[in-house]
């Protein structure tokens, strides 16, 4: 019902390496993993998705390998996937084997995207159930770096519902967020400035789904 | 860069968001790492305290009506084990039920050869399934049997004694019960039974018992005759004795032929 396919159903071929190669090698920033993700957290093309519950890198082979089992178990005459994610554009550098600490930053070694949690990698649509494509989905879901789960619009609005539920009729009277915005008991000595805004759902790169 | 201990920052107006006062600079790990970085007990502490707790129903879900879970284990594979069970109970004289404490499998083996000799089979039976088939059949008193692990011996003919015997062999495996022609005897009974003679024996006793009066009844009319034989066989041995040398022939002749 109303659904525009795009011209080409299958994923696109990702570059491993951008058009444009960078030369001057780029800080850690692992800020870009932590924390919820500010884009790609809703449909916008298709019905399934693939959901990140977690911080990662992907880099060309996690692109490869999503775009391939996807191209394998879709059909492309009834069914169109579509990225949500860049192609890999983040220098990560590494030390060559075997060297001691010291003697500069390491050659670039491959270039990957950062995905935040919340985050959509990939979506799927067309005229198919969800039944059909949560098998294929949850095999790549499965092996990608981070915790992910296939999702449809449906179960995506399910899982925000519940979450808001769980929030609104928590019975528990202290909640992170209270404690550390009103720095009770002196709490904000062992937690983080980003831990106002994190609210105790994120450590590190981890996403704690079961918290609030 | 990153220095050690606590740091002062300069005094701020309070009403311009405050800095804490103190500072720890961290050192270690950075806050983003690829394993699960330790928290600070207090932070656990914290997380702890401030989980989810869900709210309680109104009413405890122990007080509403239970609805009969209807296991729909009712596969054909329970059916299945339900039929072999009852067949089982159709078909043998003898089904006695044992206690099963783990054996090493060479025992087990050698029991089951042992108790193959006798006609006797081992089955092993899941608790579930013959409780299921005993409370619909007649057998309801070897209900309270089936706790825990059980076998099944049985037989077509009731070959105690020897089953007893093997069993006596084997420390692990204890007789609960077992029924016998339909009769339910406790392990006392399976013992007594055991101690009773075969059925041939058995049969052949009760032939001679009823066997004992006819047999009197023949000896009982032939009494007298046999009396008067034995009167006149003395008196002519006292004859006999009585004329020693004379030929007691034809006198012995002539009685016997009297008869």
């Amino acid at each position: 019902a109303g659904i525009t396919f795009p011209e080409k159903t299958k994923l696109k071929f990702m570059d491993k390496v951008p058009a444009v190669p960078k030369v001057r090698r780029e800080p850690r920033q692992l800020r870009d993993i932590r924390g919820p993700s500010r884009e790609a957290t809703d449909f916008i093309q298709g019905q399934y998705g693939i959901l990140a519950l977690g911080g990662g890198y992907l880099h060309w082979g996690h692109f490869e390998m999503i775009r391939l089992t996807i191209g394998r178990s879709m059909d492309p005459k009834t069914m169109f996937a579509v990225w949500r994610v860049s192609a890999p554009s983040k220098p990560v550098t590494r030390k060559s084997l075997g060297h001691r600490m010291g003697g500069g930053k390491g050659p670039v070694d491959r270039y990957v995207t950062a995905v935040k949690s919340g985050r959509l990698v990939g979506e799927v649509g067309g005229r198919c159930e969800f039944g059909e494509v949560k098998p294929f989905l949850t095999q790549v879901a499965g092996k990608l770096p981070f915790p992910a789960v296939p999702v449809s619009r449906d179960s995506l609005r399910q899982m925000r519902r519940e979450e808001e539920e769980k929030r609104l009729n928590n019975q528990n009277p202290w909640t992170f967020e209270r404690v550390a915005a009103a720095n009770m008991l002196g709490m904000r000595k062992y937690l983080s400035p980003y831990d106002l805004r994190l609210k105790g759902r994120y450590w590190g790169k981890f996403f704690l789904k079961h918290r609030v | 860069g990153p220095g050690a201990g606590p740091e002062r920052c300069p005094s701020a107006p309070l009403s311009a968001g405050w800095l804490p006062a103190l500072q720890f600079v961290r050192r270690g790990s950075k806050a983003v790492t690829r394993h699960w970085k330790a928290m600070h007990f207090q932070r656990q502490k914290l997380m702890a305290v401030t989980e989810y707790l869900a709210p309680r129903p109104a009413v405890p879900p122990r007080c509403l009506p239970r609805r009969k879970e209807t296991l729909e284990e009712d596969n054909g594979y329970a059916r299945l084990l339900q039929r072999q069970v009852e067949e089982v109970f159709r078909d043998n004289r003898m089904i006695a039920v044992c206690q099963y404490n783990s054996m090493p499998g060479e025992d087990v083996v050698l029991m089951r050869h042992y108790l193959r000799k006798h006609d006797i089979e081992v089955k092993f039976v899941l608790n579930e399934i013959v409780r299921d088939v005993l409370s619909q059949s007649k057998y309801k008193n070897l209900l309270p049997l089936f706790v825990a692990r059980n076998i099944l011996l049985v037989s077509r003919e009731a070959k105690a004694k020897e089953m007893l015997r093997v069993l006596k062999g084997v420390p692990q495996i204890n007789l609960l019960g077992a029924c016998i022609h339909d009769t339910i005897l406790s392990r006392q009974g399976v013992e007594n039974f055991a101690k009773l003679p075969s059925l041939e024996a058995a049969q052949g006793q009760t032939v001679g018992a009823l066997a004992l009066l006819p047999s009197q009844t023949s000896s009982l009319l032939q009494r007298g005759s046999a009396h008067l034989t034995a009167l006149l066989d003395q008196h002519i041995r006292r004859l006999q004795a009585g004329e020693t040398g004379s030929p007691a022939e034809p006198p012995p002749a002539q009685s016997t032929e009297a008869h």
